[in-house]
């Protein structure tokens, strides 16, 4: 349902197959790999408390859990499954034991079922301790809840003294202390290919109108304009409200109407949303029959002109296409609006249960600092840019662009579903993808958006 | 006295250790993990849970909350329609299949083999391949085009119109070969000289059918039937592999609300609700269905 778990499926082979993760939910891809360097380390003895004891961090980690750790190997829990970022997570896991700090080894599940699990995993007796998940409300309602591990301690130290007050504050619960240890961001932005833009003699559209102009003209050359995938992936409508509600109404009240302070039914939604129609008859007529994947191929071989995703959207695309694909930012509408920008962040959390609250504060202080998050990135090959500013990554023209993009929005959102919570989404793909079919019912639609999401909200 | 004691060592006879722990054993398996949990559900559908905290106990609310929800009256009335045609024509299609392949004719083996296969496929397999029929550029599309009827196109997945008709027609495919395997199976039972009778009595094709084959087969059909309302009734994974219930949960079934509405919506109470009306539709069909067979044996 999030941007990140959908690309990590997609990838996989398609959430058109969600059944089958829920019927082999057992077994799909939960290896429990300890990585090479944790298995020399084993040689330590293993016991993370005597680890713990030498060093200068176990004093405070003592201080504020009042048992020692249990010995073992710290546990995460990754949903990072598809190959590429499993990498990734073996050459953190590698790189926390090559410290010498303790052992740790990597559970890898399924996006799909780990998502559906999560709240089973955070409640369990001897719940994993460090768990892959997502800034923003939907960390926040776990941490409300009393599940999640105070880890203010963590950003107190010396390595996340540098990240921005703002990240800072996407990791902050209700109750001012920090929960969430941040690993890496990304943009939201359309995509197109440069080599089609130049062959149907479009150029890159900055405002409102000029996206129009070219979406028309993409049309006239029988070409959809606006590519989208629905079958299996509803939530990617999702983009196009957060764009058009932020570029209309700003972000502040864009996240007002995702926490239930202001109306699906408002008005000003409403004229949001009438942006969307303005549009709506350049978008591609198949999309409700196609999957991401799908959808994403017809962006790759000329069928669609453009597509709005996150950075992820790259990650599938051939070898041959090389350089020909390239994002633009999402029209202004309304210069007079302050731009955000959707800049979702994944990291990490950690369960308030955990048996090893000390190790696992070591361990995401490590996740936190520079080569940790280098190491990350560049073993999974991922666009995506580091939260520590100081750390280094490969630089293509695509993460500069990206950078600057985010670095130049006034506010950052998330994304639908982590800002307003992962129970909110279903209510919007119901909304949205309603709406592309009866936009002239938008009235109807977005009162029972309401009603929906107040049901929700209730529990 | 004497009398008595020769009745309570009969009984205690009658009752060896090996028997009764045969019994019991799977009547303890049976009770920790089917009848513990659906009384736990039932428990469940009178409270407010998100999963999380504590339950809370809202009553009946649950049930109550029911008649509001346009999503669940939406699902209700396709699991009706799931339950009529799906129920429907596999049993008739069933049938048909197994009055024409019961025939001694050569290949008849590898027919029966084929049309058998889709059960034997793996969930995985039977999506992929009606989604790629159904896709916008798919095989029925093409045909429609090919034969001039563009107009009839449609996106089959992703309209709300024929969505509900197109995965019953995938569930059909998938389903339907058990159902002629347990005819046939009927048919094998059949006495051959009560048919041959009825032809030397002048007997058509037709009235051999309906007098003299069904009820031969009413046994079997008894299984069928109580078969294929079960099936209908938790028919999920092909409809969740296909459209998740969508588009706007225009092929919303009653078990796939459930399970969207317990682990993407996180109420469980509400969802357990709902499992327990699956449960008591599925009772009542089976109960009214035995009872009127029991009544007809009397």
């Amino acid at each position: 349902m999030t941007p990140n778990l959908g690309r990590r499926s997609f990838i996989l082979g398609s959430a058109a197959f969600g059944a089958l993760a829920l019927t082999s939910c057992a077994t799909s891809g939960t290896t429990a790999s300890t990585s090479s360097g944790a298995t020399t380390s084993a040689g330590e003895g293993g016991s993370s408390g005597a680890t713990s004891g030498a060093s200068s961090e176990a004093s405070s980690g003592a201080t504020s859990g009042a048992k020692p750790d249990a010995s073992g190997a710290l546990t995460v829990q990754s949903n990072q499954s598809d190959p590429q970022s499993q990498k990734g997570m073996k050459a953190l896991i590698a790189g926390f034991v090559a410290t010498a700090a303790g052992t740790a080894s990597l559970n890898t599940v399924a996006g799909e079922q780990f998502r559906t699990q999560l709240p089973t995993y955070l409640t369990s007796q001897t719940p994993p301790d460090v768990l892959t998940w997502l800034a923003g409300k939907v960390a926040g309602d776990y941490a409300n809840k009393g599940l999640l591990l105070d880890v203010s301690q963590v950003w107190s130290t010396p390595t996340m003294a540098e990240y921005p007050a703002s990240v800072k504050a996407l990791s902050t619960g209700r109750d001012g202390k920090q929960i969430f240890i941040p690993q890496y961001y990304y943009w939201v932005a359309i995509y197109y290919r440069p080599s089609k833009f130049r062959e149907w003699g479009v150029s890159v559209p900055k405002t409102w109108t000029e996206l129009k102009t070219v979406a028309a003209a993409i049309q006239a050359k029988g070409v959809a304009p606006i590519g989208i995938g629905l079958s299996d992936t509803p939530w990617l409508a999702s983009a196009w409200f957060d764009y058009l509600n932020i570029r209309v109404n700003g972000a502040q009240f864009h996240r007002d109407v995702l926490l239930g302070k202001a109306s699906f039914a408002d008005p000003k939604v409403g004229a949001a949303m009438d942006r969307w129609k303005e549009i709506l008859p350049y978008f591609d007529k198949r999309a409700k029959g196609l999957a991401f994947q799908e959808a994403q191929t017809q962006l790759f071989q000329g069928r669609t002109g453009m597509f709005l995703a996150g950075s992820w959207f790259a990650g599938g695309a051939p070898k041959s296409l090389g350089d020909d694909l390239d994002f633009f930012q999402f029209p202004i509408i309304d210069p007079a609006i302050p731009v955000g920008e959707e800049g979702p962040t994944d990291g990490f959390f950690a369960s308030a249960r955990t048996t090893r609250p000390a190790l696992t504060k070591k361990f995401l202080e490590y996740v936190a600092t520079a080569p940790a998050q280098e190491a990350y990135l560049s073993a999974s090959g991922s666009a995506s840019l580091p939260t520590n500013p100081q750390a280094k990554v490969a630089e293509t023209a695509a993460n500069k662009k990206g950078r600057a993009l985010l670095a130049a929005a006034k506010d950052v959102t998330q994304f639908f579903n982590r800002d307003g919570g992962d129970e909110l989404q279903p209510t919007a793909d119901t909304a949205l993808v309603k709406f592309m079919d009866n936009p002239n019912d938008l009235q109807k639609i977005l009162a029972d958006w309401q009603t929906a999401a107040q049901k929700v909200r209730q529990g | 006295m004497v009398l008595a004691s020769v009745q309570r060592r009969q009984r205690s006879a009658g009752l060896p250790p090996v028997v009764l722990v045969l019994v019991l054993v799977p009547f303890v398996v049976e009770a920790v993990g089917v009848f513990w949990p659906a009384i736990q559900g039932v428990f469940l559908s009178l409270t407010r849970w998100d999963g999380i905290g504590q339950p809370q106990n809202v009553g009946v609310d649950n049930f109550a909350k029911m008649s509001s929800d346009p999503i669940f009256r939406q699902a209700f009335k396709n699991t009706a329609i799931w339950l009529v045609l799906f129920g429907g024509l596999s049993v008739i299609v069933g049938l048909a299949l197994a009055l024409l392949l019961n025939a001694k004719r050569r290949g008849v083996t590898i027919y029966r083999a084929l049309i058998f296969m889709p059960v034997v496929f793996s969930l995985v397999v039977t999506a992929l391949v009606w989604r790629v029929l159904y896709s916008p550029d798919g095989l029925f599309n093409q045909v429609l085009s090919s034969v001039g009827l563009t107009g009839w196109q449609r996106i089959w997945l992703g309209d709300p119109t024929t969505v509900l008709y197109a995965l019953v027609i995938a569930a059909l495919w998938q389903g339907t070969g058990y159902i002629m395997v347990l005819f046939l199976a009927g048919l094998k039972a059949a006495d051959p000289e009560l048919m041959e009778a009825s032809k030397v009595d002048g007997a058509n094709r037709f009235q051999a059918l309906l007098y003299v084959t069904l009820p031969q087969l009413r046994g079997v059909i008894g299984v069928i039937i109580s078969v294929v309302v079960i099936n209908a009734l938790r028919a999920f994974d092909i409809v969740w592999a296909l459209t998740q219930g969508g588009p706007y949960h225009s092929s919303e079934l009653l078990s796939t609300y459930m399970f969207s509405t317990a682990f993407q919506g996180r109420q469980l109470g509400y969802a357990s609700a709902i499992a327990v009306v699956i449960f008591v539709l599925a009772l009542a069909f089976i109960i009214f269905y035995l009872v009127r067979v029991l009544k007809e044996e009397m």
